[in-house]
């Protein structure tokens, strides 16, 4: 049994989750996207945090090189007609979502409001996102929070409702995936929080 | 909108190597036939140069227009009643969406989209669901739908 298959059982043991054979979210997001259907593998399905349901699991795939993310996935429907998307991604994180062709308009625009928040991370929205939104969810308890709590390579992305918190760690122990969770869940949570309000 | 690096690159070959190609075998004394050729196409990359800058103008224009509509215009939503797609835009499929579109002040009507959209975006566009639009207010039909 590889490291990471005795991580995965170990944080199953430790916080109730059930195994999953194997776990296809489907194209919900665009780490999901980039990894073209490669499912997740190991995969747990459970609590990940407090009132915050979800799967926790490994996304590999290859892309001119190996890559391998840690994924927490959970759902908060109602962010849908607040934010259809919302990614947080850490700085230096190589991505393809915000690609244009030249000529093309941008499909995103930076939030660049939170120097604090914007020292870690990117985070881009819809150009045509209401902003009153995203400075209430990004309230400066929540910038202070990911700043200093998530793990140190920690990410989110929020589209239509999906939310998948992602470490690049390829071995982060249980206790980083148990941090993993914790993460995700406590964005989750805020976001629903900020939904009702 | 802006341009990129590449759009900037493709203006910048086109329009200076057609010049190039233009100009400098007519003042290098080459031949008549050749020069004729080298011109012929050097006027074409320039054409390209200026159609390529023509476009850039166009969606830049688009795009001040977009934000104009989100800034001053009246805030609704579109329920998605039908979603489909039949082509791809630089790996990114070309939605055609059906939408109920309702506005405050202006009742509730069905209209017609087409946007291109990343993979994630369109896998969602299913019917029943709620995004938010903004309407210019002088024209019902002028909309920027948030996806």
């Amino acid at each position: 049994m590889s490291a990471v298959d005795s991580a995965y059982v170990e944080l199953a043991a430790d916080r109730g989750l059930g195994q999953l054979p194997g776990f296809d979210p489907g194209q919900l997001t665009p780490l999901l996207v980039e990894a073209k259907g490669a499912g997740l593998q190991p995969a747990l399905r459970g609590a990940l945090g407090e009132g915050v349901d979800g799967v926790v699991g490994q996304l590999a795939y290859q892309r001119n090189r190996k890559f391998r993310f840690q994924v927490a996935l959970t759902e908060v429907p109602a962010a849908t007609a607040f934010a259809p998307r919302v990614f947080c991604i850490r700085r230096g994180r190589s991505t393809r979502d915000d690609e244009f062709y030249g000529f093309e308009t941008r499909h995103s625009k930076l939030w660049t409001e939170s120097t604090a928040l914007n020292e870690r991370y990117e985070v881009a929205t819809s150009p045509f996102q209401d902003p009153m939104w995203l400075r209430q969810l990004f309230s400066p308890s929540l910038v202070d929070w990911l700043g200093t709590k998530p793990p140190a390579d920690f990410s989110f992305e929020l589209a239509y409702g999906a939310l998948l918190g992602s470490v690049e760690s390829d071995d982060p122990g249980a206790a980083g995936l148990a941090a993993l969770c914790e993460a995700t869940a406590h964005v989750a949570t805020r976001i629903r929080e900020e939904c009702e309000e | 909108m802006q341009l990129n690096r590449v759009g900037v690159g493709l203006i910048a070959f086109f329009g200076l190597a057609g010049a190039a190609f233009a100009i400098v075998p007519i003042l290098a004394g080459v031949p008549g036939e050749v020069a004729g050729i080298l011109a012929s196409v050097g006027v074409i990359w320039v054409l390209v140069a200026a159609g390529l800058l023509w476009y850039a103008r166009r969606q830049q224009r688009k795009a001040a227009h977009q934000d104009w509509i989100f800034r001053q215009g009246l805030r609704g939503t579109a329920t998605v009643l039908h979603a489909d797609s039949h082509a791809e835009v630089n790996e990114m499929p070309l939605m055609s969406l059906r939408l109920d579109l309702a506005v405050p002040g202006h009742g509730t009507r069905e209209v017609k989209r087409r946007e291109i959209m990343p993979v994630f975006a369109a896998s969602r566009m299913q019917q029943g669901l709620v995004l938010p639009v903004y309407v210019n207010p002088e024209d019902a039909d002028d909309f920027v739908l948030v996806w």
